[in-house]
């Protein structure tokens, strides 16, 4: 009986760490969006200082390509509104797999109780 | 104070505020080396070229020129280029230099905090083992003077704070004595509340009911033609017990409610009638006061202002005759005593028989009303007194529809009858006292004086409800016959 709970424990555990891992994936993933999102910012608000005099070039692998200064702004605000959708998204997955983690978590505790009773139960009668 | 907390506040702490001290370092060399960059972009466009030994690999230099000064690409972020002069590349790192600050500031506040946190850990470490200066306060429960919990008794209420570590940031041992205190008074005061709670629910109540009494008071002056009849009961009862006060208070509000023909206020109207009217058997008399906001029946339709007050002269006109009418026929019924008396005084002398009106407070004059505003207004009284009416009435006839009573006086003055399809087509127009304007409903009766059958078989197709029709075809042919 015992052994039973054991195994049971054993199986819970690993889905849980399997499940921390996955949450701090996403929160990694986020991180990195919330880095972009505050160099983009950083970028657009560069990009205002200039004038249309001065060229603008994007590094595409190993080669700068000129871009027009009207078009880099534009680009750049969408690369924005994009960054910030997917930090809303990860947000929301963030929360959902949290709750998910927490049931888990109390699964953990009431298996755990159990195989502490069962241990017990077994020494006694041992 | 757990060996254990401190050692967790210890550890919470140290981590964190390494890793600050780390980002701390960065930055400042970013800082530092922002500011070598803006020296040398003043410096560089000084001359056309520069000679210089230029790097070629990693292990060699060679003798070179640095031309185009003035030119300068500048990373912008994300794989974002800009050529642009030695000036314009100033403003930009400028603007970066900003954006560096900001990130040392916050950081130095994170510091900050975790250093105070970390001087907290500390203080309760010295704390708990009792070697320094501040001692936690710890007293045993126990019965107290009354005057001791009256006194604290406020402290009593502030939310739980036992000594954690994991809350507090403002850091001074006096609050920590002050944690210790409270947790510690609460608890012994909590107890000894609940008796204080007893007492102070028992003023309450007491208060309450004297709150109560005095809202009946002004509810009398203020209330009108509200649908509750406890509270007409409760008035009454209050006006038995101290007529004189209530008798002088009230009797302006009373005849100003009676003004609203909610079903509740024939209880006051009654005692008004008895009280003042003592001539006329009819309720009208509190017409003369009329407030601007006229309630009627349930409220629902407030503020009916200046048709509405037409309309109730009116009735009070046509009551006044109708009330003299009966009043010469029926002196015995002056005497009101329930709802229903009041009912058999409005009574419908047609045909030589007094046919007992459906409901009183349907005005005769509603045909009268002038505004075509009202219309809709009169309709939905219409509506609800009908209700009323079938609310109230005992001795009444079944109710099929309220117009049967005043279908009775087409019989008698069967000549008005072609205006009156006027009326139903959708105008509103004066007439004479002919009974249930109710525009909406009857409308042709089909069966009519030869001469309206055209209009009737144009107008009844289009207005005439269904339903009615059975009745009236009866009743108007019985008329048509008598006029034959």
């Amino acid at each position: 009986m015992a052994e039973a709970i054991q195994k049971k424990l054993k199986a819970e555990v690993e889905k849980y760490a399997q499940m921390q891992k996955d949450v701090s994936k996403s929160m990694s993933a986020r991180q990195k969006l919330e880095t972009q999102l505050a160099e983009n910012n950083i970028v657009k608000e560069e990009l205002d200082l200039l004038n249309s005099s001065n060229v603008v070039y994007k590094l595409i692998g190993p080669v700068l390509v000129k871009q027009d200064v009207d078009e880099a702004k534009a680009t750049v605000a969408k690369r924005l509104e994009y960054i910030n959708g997917e930090i809303q998204r990860y947000e929301s997955v963030l929360k959902e797999m949290e709750k998910k983690s927490e049931q888990h978590r109390e699964v953990l505790t009431s298996l755990q109780q159990e195989f502490q009773k069962a241990q017990g139960l077994a020494a006694g009668k041992v | 104070i757990t060996q254990y907390e401190t050692f967790l506040a210890a550890v919470e702490v140290k981590p964190a505020g390494v890793f600050c001290v780390k980002d701390e370092a960065d930055i400042k060399k970013v800082s530092g080396d922002y500011e070598a960059l803006t020296d040398r972009l003043q410096t560089l466009p000084d001359q056309l070229s520069y000679d210089i030994m230029v790097p070629f690999g990693p292990l060699a230099f060679m003798p070179g020129k640095l031309v185009h000064t003035n030119e300068i690409t500048v990373l912008l972020g994300d794989n974002w280029f800009a050529k642009c002069s030695a000036k314009q590349a100033q403003k930009i790192v400028d603007h970066r230099m900003k954006y560096v600050k900001n990130e040392l500031d916050d950081l130095s506040k994170t510091m900050k905090n975790f250093e105070a946190r970390v001087g907290f850990a500390k203080d309760l470490e010295t704390i708990s083992a009792s070697k320094g200066d501040y001692v936690d306060i710890r007293e045993e429960v126990g019965n107290n003077d009354s005057a001791l919990t009256k006194g604290k008794q406020r402290i009593a209420h502030k939310p739980n704070s036992k000594p954690k570590l994991d809350v507090v940031w403002d850091l001074k041992e006096e609050d920590e004595e002050d944690e210790g205190e409270r947790g510690d008074g609460g608890s012994r005061k909590g107890v000894m509340t609940e008796e204080e709670l007893w007492a102070r629910l028992d003023e309450l109540e007491k208060l309450e009911e004297l709150q109560d009494e005095q809202d009946r008071l002004s509810d009398n002056a203020d209330m009108n033609g509200e649908d509750t009849s406890s509270s007409s009961s409760e008035e009454e009862k209050e006006a038995e017990a101290a007529p004189p006060v209530n008798g002088l208070s009230l009797k302006p509000s009373w005849s100003s409610i009676s003004d609203s023909k909610a079903p509740l206020s024939t209880d006051r109207k009654k005692d008004d009638e008895e009280e003042e009217d003592n001539c006329l058997p009819t309720i009208f008399f509190s017409h003369t006061v009329e407030p601007k906001k006229v309630r009627i029946n349930t409220g629902k339709n407030t503020t009916l202002k200046f048709s509405e007050r037409k309309e109730q002269k009116e009735h009070s006109k046509r009551k006044k005759k109708n009330g003299h009418n009966n009043g010469h026929c029926h002196h015995e019924l002056h005497k009101i005593t329930t709802p229903a008396d009041i009912y058999r005084l409005f009574v419908d002398v047609k045909n030589g028989e007094p046919i007992p009106r459906k409901s009183i407070l349907k005005s005769r004059s509603r045909e009268n009303s002038v505004c075509s505003d009202t219309s809709e207004s009169s309709a939905a009284d219409f509506e609800e007194r009908r209700m009323i009416g079938r609310s109230f009435s005992h001795d009444e006839h079944s109710d099929t529809s309220d117009g049967i009573t005043e279908e009775d006086s087409p019989t008698t003055v069967p000549l008005q009858l072609p205006s009156r399809y006027e009326a139903f087509s959708g105008t509103v127009i004066e007439k004479d006292p002919m009974p249930s304007a109710v525009p909406h409903l009857t409308i042709s009766p089909p069966a009519l004086p030869t001469i309206l059958e055209r209009k009737q078989e144009e107008v009844a197709p289009d207005v005439s409800p269904p339903q009615q029709l059975p009745k009236r075809v009866s009743k108007f042919k019985a008329a048509r016959l008598q006029q034959k």
